[in-house]
């Protein structure tokens, strides 16, 4: 009788300022093409399987796919050109063609030249939002149900910057938010170690992973990834790593290993 | 009890596929969409243990994938293990140095990346396809795809038939599936197993009737195998996107023309050049698929169903109203609400003809209206009272068992009685044994021993 159906939503780092991606640009689009083919092969699990993908940029998020109806804009139905299956090309096609605007677009190539740098000097990227953007569409997607359906939400936040603790209050927002939807939150690390996506992998109830190995990907995600909750407890993965659960101060942003906590707002200074 | 058997053989399309010969296996490893629909049908550790290696284009030992479990869920591991093996989506190989390994199949392994990432040919030639001049909607292709369905439901049904509302085709594979059959009149006439098929879902209603549609298509000389990927790529399409016809062969065109007939696709007409697939196809093989036809006059949850066994029915469809009214006595009928009662004497009417409770109380939550489903516990929203009411009633009539035995009596001496009777009861094959009466009642399979123990023992004592 009940319908369950899962939702994936993939949030990818598209910042132009990610190590790896700076040391050789192919690396990206390897990675894309493995996320692509993750996202893919969580919709083969399941008919009834949804996925979406956000891309995290600086300054700016956005939802790449399921691209959404417009009134008065028809979208051109795209057509199976070889054996893949429908929906999978759809879900490469649009992904593909707006990564390619960001690419195309100044914000990604200026960023070597020193235009940009002194405009705002931020390069950190937007996880905190996409996040919050990738929240906000479980929660319509859950009010969109109809009564007798049940949907499993989680997010993959794959990402190779160092993220800045500036935006430490709004990730522990979406943590906690995310913890109480009960939805998953996993980080697959392709630079340093992340104290804060370790912490909210921890949190949440997620995988902390950073795979040793950046052409590997795709075998990384198939293996950690794809499996959904219920299943995971069934898998021997790899053992989680310890949590660093420094906190950041809220006045200079850095984290801290000794902190004084104020009684009434709970800031540590 | 016919079509509940023969329903649970084909239930899944893993039971299906077992029943169909090797070649036409391998046949389906073929097809990418094929593919696709077998490996959506694997548990989900199998699914697993499939994607991590489809990318290894070598025989991976057994030890290696019985690590990738955890210890505490071996036997989910030998269920996977088991579940791939026998669709033969993987091999047993012997690797050097004598390990036991597994390797997947190469059909299967190229098509199913091609369908996850592209390559091969497209199944239709739709590239350039212009656009519908007369485009249908979802919609119109849902009345469309109701309306054959019922037709063929009604003809089940109505006891006059008149066979031009359904083809030739559509009464062969009824009679074939044993829904219908030939009376004295050389009519067809519904059978008990149509009956239990009418109170199924949509969804099990179009697979069953698929499956033994299939059957015969060989007898039209067409290949099950090419039919059943058709169908499975058919069952990956868009829902209100139109296909072109162009490159498909006469014998295709042919087995479109008879899903068109059933609903499955749409064609405006049999030269258009496209069609549209229905939701009736979508998603065929899949095992928890519901379907759900909703449109202004026919509503999939319809039903209510009270603590005091009353019965409110939403609907003025003919064929709805017989169906509820195969287990429910009428009491009021209005333009679009249908007043019941469920009694003892009305669900035994029901059992009388061969359904048994389990169908009675699915058809029930199928069609449970959507307040009750709101208000109610999700996964039973019938009011626990009237379930276990139809449950009892049909324990009711199984109250007798019967096995086939033979009766001792007329025992000369109690001495003898006894003797008898406990050895009876030492092999096991006492069914009753009555001191006053000195009679014994043992089953049939141990009558040649006791018989046997009797003249031997009546030989010793005389």
């Amino acid at each position: 009788m009940e319908v369950e159906s899962n939702l994936l939503i993939v949030v990818i780092d598209v910042n132009p300022a990610q190590k790896y991606v700076r040391s050789d640009s192919k690396q990206f689009f390897n990675c894309v093409d493995s996320v692509l083919t993750f996202c893919n092969a969580h919709l083969m699990l399941q008919a009834s399987n949804k996925a979406c993908v956000i891309a995290s940029h600086i300054n700016q998020s956005h939802i790449l796919y399921p691209i959404e109806e417009r009134e008065g804009v028809t979208l051109k139905p795209i057509r199976q050109v070889d054996g893949q299956y429908e929906v999978f090309l759809e879900l490469e096609k649009s992904v593909r063609s707006q990564i390619k605007k960001f690419v195309m677009s100044d914000a990604f190539t200026s960023f070597d030249s020193t235009r940009s740098a002194d405009s705002s000097g931020n390069f950190t990227t937007c996880l905190a939002s996409a996040l919050g953007k990738a929240l906000c569409y479980i929660n319509r997607k859950e009010r969109e149900l109809t009564a007798g359906e049940k949907l499993n939400s989680r997010i993959l936040v794959v990402s190779g910057s160092s993220e800045s603790t500036a935006q430490y209050m709004s990730f522990m927002n979406v943590f906690f938010s995310a913890q109480k939807l009960g939805v998953i939150i996993d980080a697959c690390v392709l630079g340093p170690y992340a104290t804060l996506l370790s912490q909210g992998a921890d949190i949440t109830g997620g995988i902390y992973l950073r795979p040793p190995h950046i052409p590997g990907l795709l075998q990384y995600l198939l293996w950690v990834f794809l499996p959904e909750a219920s299943l995971r407890k069934q898998l021997a993965l790899p053992p989680p790593v310890p949590v660093d659960y420094r906190a950041a101060c809220f006045c200079h942003r850095q984290l801290i290993d000794m902190g004084y906590v104020c009684s009434v707002c709970l800031s540590s200074k | 009890m016919g079509i509940l058997q023969h329903f649970a053989e084909c239930k899944s399309l893993v039971d299906y596929l077992k029943t169909l010969s090797n070649h036409v296996v391998d046949d389906l490893f073929g097809y990418p969409a094929a593919c696709l629909a077998i490996f959506r049908e694997l548990p989900k550790l199998a699914q697993n243990y499939v994607l991590r290696i489809l990318y290894v284009e070598q025989a991976i030992p057994q030890a290696v994938i019985s690590t990738w479990v955890s210890k505490a869920h071996v036997k989910e591991h030998s269920e996977a293990a088991e579940a791939i093996s026998t669709l033969r989506v993987w091999k047993e190989v012997t690797m050097q140095g004598g390990l036991a390994g597994w390797m997947l199949d190469h059909k299967f392994r190229h098509n199913l990346k091609v369908a996850l990432l592209g390559g091969g040919k497209q199944w239709t030639k739709s590239t350039n396809l212009d656009q519908d001049s007369k485009p249908r909607t979802v919609k119109d292709l849902d009345l469309y795809a109701l309306e054959r369905w019922e037709a063929m439901l009604h003809f089940l049904t109505e006891k006059q038939q008149k066979s031009d509302t359904v083809s030739k085709d559509t009464i062969m594979t009824l009679t074939h599936a044993g829904l219908m059959e030939q009376d004295e009149n050389n009519a067809p006439s519904i059978t008990n197993e149509g009956f239990q098929f009418l109170l199924l879902d949509t969804a099990s209603q179009v697979w069953y009737f698929i499956v033994k549609y299939l059957e015969t298509v060989e007898q039209r000389g067409l290949s099950t195998a090419e039919c059943l990927a058709f169908l499975f790529s058919l069952s990956f399409a868009t829902l209100g996107r139109d296909y072109g016809t162009e490159g498909f062969e006469d014998n295709m065109q042919q087995f479109m023309q008879h899903l068109r007939e059933f609903g499955l696709i749409y064609q405006r007409t049999r030269k258009a050049g496209r069609f549209y697939p229905t939701r009736l196809a979508l998603n065929l093989a899949s095992r928890n698929n519901k379907i759900s036809l909703d449109t202004e006059k026919h509503k999939t949850g319809f039903i209510v169903v009270e603590t005091n066994y009353r019965l409110y029915a939403y609907t003025d469809s003919d064929l709805q109203l017989a169906l509820v009214g195969m287990f429910t006595d009428f009491l009021f009928r209005f333009p679009n609400l249908v007043v019941g009662v469920i009694t003892r004497d009305s669900i035994r009417q029901a059992l009388r003809s061969g359904i048994s409770a389990e169908q009675i109380i699915s058809f029930l939550k199928m069609h449970a209206h959507y307040e009750m489903i709101k208000t109610a516990h999700i996964n039973n929203p019938l009011p626990p009272t009237v379930v276990d009411q139809i449950r009892l009633w049909e324990m009711e009539r199984n109250r007798l068992t019967f096995t086939d035995s033979v009766l001792y009596n007329q025992f000369l001496s109690h001495r003898d009685y006894e003797v008898v009777r406990d050895y009876a009861q030492e092999t096991g094959v006492l069914l009753h044994g009555s001191d006053q009466k000195r009679t014994i009642v043992v089953k049939g399979s141990g009558h040649d021993d006791v018989k046997r123990f009797w003249k031997r023992h009546s030989k010793n004592s005389s």
